[in-house]
């Protein structure tokens, strides 16, 4: 395959997932203004990587993984150090794996409805890098748990642990969004 | 299955995480049992309103048209206009990269960067020590063994506090994580016949040099070949101290 034949292939694979990355960008780096340079650069890496890329694994996880580090990079330029968890090992997954009672559970589709999407975007902020990177993943990305871990270099059991807590952080800042306004 | 059993999974549930024989069994449990069943689907509405919430947003076109374009360029009517700055460009990249080549990092220097910052910021954290897990050798896929993860070094002032299994550009390599007098250093191997990944690094270390040494970022990196494997060590030390530490990496059990 020649360097055009290369690129064409890159473009058709990349097309399909620029919303996905950007809003992941957009929602990832610390400052605003970085999210064109981090996704600028993620893609002229993954071009010039793209001969390692082996055509049976996923495009979407592996662009993800390379978008991931370039804004940690940046981040991390910007005085943000990624803190991730401390690696939680298989047999300690069952904690993480599900709220632990089941008054955690019920937070009805209105109640989330109804939260301001800025409520959301602030508990998003409060999230740590590892809880966001991981929740970004999933619910923008779409990975599998294995694919997120393969790309933070995480465990298993950390993709699961940061996950839930990342998404006990939403679910407390939409019924505390909720309580307010009911004030 | 019970219904706190059931629940602890929920997450794992709605994300098609589970075996086939678990997710049937909670199939089965939620089939008869309605606050569980509420619980589910309440979860289940919550998880796909905060996906809405955080893929909201469309695509900036005029961003990737300029991502794209720089990636292809098109028109060839823009280069003859600018062929002449391209060819004062030209000798002067020319004149440039004598001397940049010089100080440009090595390939797989370059590649074991961040794997070493990220344990440097606390990122990356061991995944074991000692025998490497069963679990951990399922996922070398024929391109790394057990032995990679047996290499210390004899140096006193290094210290391992373990090892896990990392990618770098795909291929897989042992990380073991230690310190030299409080100073992070990693140790990174991997498979000899992986070099091909790593072109420039191959050229220098077939080239008669025992040591191959580069910086890359605020980081020192020596590699060298010990039996089948290709050593590295990263670290934010002077490059002697490296090479020094390097030359006394064995093989535990060799």
């Amino acid at each position: 395959m020649d360097r055009e034949e290369q690129r064409d292939r890159f473009l058709s694979l990349l097309r399909p997932i620029e919303t996905d990355l950007e809003n992941y960008s957009r929602r990832m780096v610390f400052d605003r203004r970085d999210f064109e340079d981090a996704l600028q650069n993620a893609v002229l890496r993954a071009l010039r990587a793209f001969d390692r890329y082996h055509a049976d694994a996923s495009f979407r996880a592996w662009m993800f993984k390379i978008l991931t580090n370039e804004i940690f990079t940046i981040n991390r330029k910007r005085g943000c150090v990624a803190q991730f968890e401390i690696a939680v090992e298989p047999e300690e997954m069952g904690e993480f794996a599900g709220p632990d009672s089941p008054s955690e559970l019920p937070l009805s589709w209105e109640t989330l409805a109804d939260a301001l999407d800025e409520e959301l975007m602030t508990a998003l902020q409060t999230l740590n890098d590892a809880e966001r990177a991981v929740l970004l993943m999933r619910a923008i990305g779409d990975l599998r748990y294995r694919e997120i871990a393969e790309c933070l270099a995480i465990p298993l059991g950390s993709v699961m642990g940061n996950l839930s807590r990342a998404r006990q952080k939403m679910r407390d800042a939409i019924l505390r969004a909720r309580r307010r306004s009911m004030l | 299955m019970r219904c706190a059993e059931v629940r602890k999974l929920v997450g794992l549930y709605l994300d098609s995480e589970l075996d086939a024989k678990t997710s049937f069994e909670i199939q089965q449990h939620l089939g008869s049992c309605l606050e569980c069943a509420g619980l589910f689907e309440a979860e289940k509405k919550f998880d796909e309103r905060l996906g809405q919430f955080l893929r909201h947003g469309k695509s900036t076109r005029s961003l990737w048209e300029r991502i794209e374009a720089r990636i292809a360029p098109s028109g060839s009517r823009r280069i003859k206009a600018l062929w002449p700055l391209a060819l004062a460009a030209s000798f002067m990249i020319a004149a440039g990269v004598i001397f940049l080549a010089r100080l440009r990092p090595l390939d797989l220097a370059n590649a074991v960067e961040e794997c070493h910052s990220a344990y440097a910021h606390q990122i990356t954290t061991p995944e074991f020590s000692g025998t490497v897990p069963e679990r951990i050798v399922q996922q070398f896929g024929g391109r790394l063994d057990a032995e990679a993860f047996a290499y210390r070094s004899s140096e006193p002032a290094f210290t391992s506090s373990g090892a896990r299994l990392c990618h770098v550009e795909g291929v897989p390599v042992a990380l073991i994580l230690g310190h030299c007098a409080n100073i992070p250093v990693s140790m990174i191997v991997l498979k000899k016949s992986e070099l091909d990944h790593f072109p420039e690094t191959k050229r220098k270390l077939e080239s008669g040099d025992p040591i191959a040494c580069s910086r890359s970022g605020r980081y020192q990196f020596a590699a060298r070949v010990v039996d089948d494997h290709v050593v590295c060590v990263v670290g934010d030390e002077p490059r002697p101290a490296l090479e020094d530490l390097l030359k006394t990496v064995r093989r535990a059990d060799g």
